[in-house]
């Protein structure tokens, strides 16, 4: 009898073995729910980019898998894309250009080559901000003040040097002629202490997103010189971009995904397909006019190319900047 | 205050659909709240996907109700088991545990429920006047403003270690080495992180207090467990006597207004306002000597402070689209999603949506004293929980909280660190508030006083040079030395009531 007992449960096996070999085999992917990490606490920017495809994905059944956001905060995304590497293709991570300057910086062994690329999502623009009763009206005023005594002009930045807001200064710093590691910084936590640093004429000029003082702006309580688009941007087409004020420079702050190490083709070709058909919808369409951001898609052939670019420009800036010897 | 859009506000906060929100998300609140680790910001962040659905001005109703139920829920567990869930419930474990302690649990739940009230309608009155002036005062605060106005909050170091003295400088110096762990802000130096990703944004203060609060005490109970279960707590009644309201009173209505400023500073908040407003209350008490052993308005007045402050928290996210707190920030993330974008141009264009919100806030807080003091009668129970039952459970909410935090079991062996060294901090009668208070506004301190003295090139006159950090100076150099003038009056002159007098103004 003993013996007899033991048949359905060796099919039941043999049935199992066959179901997970059937799954991993052929091109059904995903098979489980997907995970996407956004390396960093609720109410950032990646926390916001990872529930905006989670809200477009889901809502628009785009995937019929569940979606789960999972916040892996720390470490500038360290701890978030760490994590992303240890697990498999179901799990995606949001990314930006701190993928290619923690390492830059020193601060990580992780670089963007331990990753497959999936997509280039969504930019913001950088602005560079002055109080509203500021002597300085253009950028190029600012830049030839700046550059007469470096010191003596505080330019409030957050959340930490490094980053997009800073290195995008230390780019138009760089163009002008001026030695960018002299700029005078002052590090703030956060994007929001920066702007209300600024209003509260704590410090001279700030340098952050675009969507954090566009409204201040409109509503006349401090005054944009330059924004690093290629175009003017909707709704301020009074200020200039920066190659209009005589920077050569375009500056976009992007966002992207990115995936574990190793996926097959056919998982890549997966996301290609979704994500195109997901930057077309008008709900997505609707979160980046939302959030101020504007559509920047590249798919992962793209992507690829891009962050290969990005990060020969990071190098030189990084160099520029003055924070690695 | 345009008096049309405050009636439009009131009729759309009245909804039935509205008040079930408020409903739900004050009793939401009021349970996370109570839970340690558990905060509001987690809260709204779990309901985030929840409010894709709904329409914005519904949805920031129930995420500001979240936000202040918590403010009523975090005293709860602060005052019947000594184990507070966030920063801003500490300053209720001072006089709080020590009342349920003496028998006085029902009273002391009650009251801090009516000072969470009186303490929320304050600032919602303030709001409703002083919310656009406000904005702008809070901008006058400077790297050196914060700077005092922490320094100020650990002055309340002294108040809190009269007696042992040395022993809270200690723990305050133990608290301020830890919050130097992580990347300097100023110049991306990576400090004491001991090549751990994990540790580059510092050491979180919330493990540190349900590692030393929960975790310690439960150990402490542990190493008495035979002891306790001769004696049999008494609860008391459900509602304070008379007496207790006679000295609460004034206390409640003097932290309103403290922690409603204070909340509005953005990056402030609960924690800052509720040690203010207990250090005044001791020092504005004619018997500052029962502080900490179960004084009743040592326990009301931090608690209106703490849910006046998340009133008060509102006011720079709305009018300048600027969280000043961790919940605020999830809770901008979420409206911005919905095409709701706070900021300047919010009051010109959506009127209506602001006054709905204040006008919720109104109905919140009347909705969450009911559900509070009804909850009274349900949670003095837990006293009477088996320990054996009891401290498990303790210990499960404290892992899972300390989870939701990063999602990262590395703390779990901060966790289990944090709550040896709370065990042993308990055993050699170290006071762990000073400790845990330095840890919370220690970074923030350090990186504000180097940024102002880069500003002002190197000169410490700019903490001298505004009116706001000279008012902020001579209240710490107050509040340092009143206990040493207290003394001094006491031995000179027995005859002290006038006097008494003098000092009480400041």
């Amino acid at each position: 009898m003993r013996k007899l007992a033991m048949i359905p449960i060796l099919l039941l096996l043999l049935f199992m073995t066959a179901c997970s070999g059937s799954a991993s085999g052929n091109g059904d992917y995903p098979t489980q729910n997907i995970e996407i990490v956004a390396p960093a606490s609720p109410g950032g920017g990646w926390d916001l980019t990872a529930r905006s495809l989670e809200k477009v994905l889901s809502g628009q059944e785009l995937v019929k898998q569940n979606i789960n956001v999972v916040n892996k905060p720390g470490g500038g995304g360290e701890v978030g894309w760490k994590y992303l590497k240890s697990q498999d293709s179901h799990s995606l991570a949001v990314n930006s250009s701190l993928v290619l300057t923690n390492n830059l910086l020193g601060q990580s062994d992780l670089t963007y080559k331990d990753f497959t690329p999936i997509a280039t999502l969504a930019t913001e623009w950088q602005a560079l901000a002055v109080p509203a009763d500021s002597e300085f009206s253009t950028a190029s005023e600012f830049l030839e003040a700046t550059k007469a005594d470096p010191a003596s002009i505080k330019i409030g930045v957050g959340p930490g040097l490094g980053n997009d807001d800073h290195l995008s200064l230390v780019q138009a710093a760089s163009e002008f002629g001026i030695n960018p590691s002299q700029l005078n910084f002052l590090v703030y936590e956060g994007g929001g202490d920066v702007v209300t640093a600024l209003l509260g004429g704590h410090v001279d000029a700030v340098t952050t997103s675009l969507s954090e003082v566009k409204d201040q702006h409109l509503a006349g309580k401090l005054k944009i010189l330059a924004v690093s688009s290629e175009k003017p941007v909707k709704g301020i087409e009074d200020v200039p971009t920066w190659k209009e004020a005589g920077v050569d420079m375009v500056f976009p702050h992007w966002r992207g995904i990115m995936g574990p190490p190793d996926m097959t083709e056919e998982e890549i070709a997966y996301w290609d397909e979704k994500l195109s058909k997901m930057v077309k919808t008008d709900e997505w369409k609707k979160i980046l006019e939302n959030n101020d951001w504007e559509g920047f898609y590249k798919n992962s052939e793209e992507t690829k190319a891009f962050l290969q670019e990005q990060h020969d420009l990071y190098k030189q800036l990084v160099e520029d900047s003055g924070l690695v010897n | 205050m345009d008096v049309s859009s405050f009636m439009e506000g009131l009729s759309i906060a009245l909804e039935p659909m509205n008040i079930m929100w408020i409903i739900i998300g004050g009793f939401l609140g009021t349970v996370v709240g109570m839970l340690p680790g558990l905060g509001p910001a987690t809260a709204v962040a779990v309901l985030i996907p929840i409010t894709f659905s709904m329409n914005p001005i519904s949805a920031i109703i129930l995420m500001a109700s979240i936000y202040y139920g918590a403010m009523y829920g975090g005293s709860r567990s602060s005052i019947l088991l000594n184990t507070p869930g966030d920063g801003s419930a500490i300053a209720a474990t001072f006089d709080g545990y020590p009342m349920a302690k003496n028998g006085q649990a029902g009273p002391a739940l009650a009251i801090s429920a009516v000072a969470s009230f009186i303490g929320g309608i304050i600032a919602v009155v303030g709001f409703i006047f002083l919310a656009v002036p406000l904005a702008d005062f809070a901008l006058k605060f400077g790297p050196a403003e914060y700077f005092l106005l922490m320094l100020l909050t650990l002055s309340a170091i002294i108040a809190l270690s009269i007696g042992k003295m040395v022993k809270g400088f200690l723990a305050m110096m133990i608290g301020l080495a830890l919050s130097t762990v992580g990347i300097d802000t100023q110049t991306g130096v990576y400090r004491f992180t001991m090549g751990i990703p994990h540790f580059s944004d510092g050491i979180d203060f919330l493990i540190v207090i349900i590692g030393v609060y929960a975790i310690g005490e439960v150990l402490y109970n542990f190493l008495n467990i035979d002891q306790q279960k001769k004696e049999k707590k008494k609860v008391g009644k459900v509602w304070f006597s008379k007496e207790q309201w006679k000295r609460s009173r004034m206390p409640i209505l003097r932290s309103g207004p403290i922690g409603f400023i204070v909340g509005v500073l953005p990056g402030a908040g609960g924690t800052i306002a509720s040690m203010i407003g207990y250090t005044t209350a001791k020092q504005t008490s004619k018997n500052p000597d029962e502080f900490g052993k179960g004084a009743v308005e040592g326990l009301a007045a931090p608690e209106s402070a703490n849910n006046a402050a998340s009133v008060g928290a509102m006011i720079p996210l709305l009018t300048m689209g600027i969280p000043g707190s961790g919940t605020t920030a999830v809770m901008l993330g979420a409206l911005i999603m919905l095409g709701l974008r706070p900021g300047p141009l919010l009051f010109e264009q959506q009127p209506d949506t602001v006054w709905a919100l204040v006008n919720s806030m109104f109905i919140g807080n009347i909705a969450l004293i009911i559900i509070n003091i009804l909850l009274v009668g349900l949670l003095v129970k837990i006293l009477d929980t088996p320990a054996k039952v009891l401290y498990p459970l303790i210990v499960m909410l404290a892992f899972i909280g300390t989870y939701t935090l990063s999602y990262s079991t590395v703390d779990f062996f901060l966790l289990l660190v944090f709550g040896l060294f709370g065990l042993m901090m308990k055993v050699m009668d170290f006071p762990i508030a000073p400790l845990v208070l330095a840890l919370i506004v220690g970074a923030d301190m350090e990186q504000n006083f180097r940024m102002a003295v880069l500003s002002s090139n190197g000169s410490l006159g700019i903490f001298f040079s505004s009116g706001v950090s000279i008012a902020l100076l001579v209240l710490t150099i107050l509040s340092l030395f009143y206990p040493l003038i207290l003394k001094l009056v006491k031995n000179k002159n027995n005859n002290k009531t006038q006097d008494d007098e003098v000092y009480k103004s400041s």
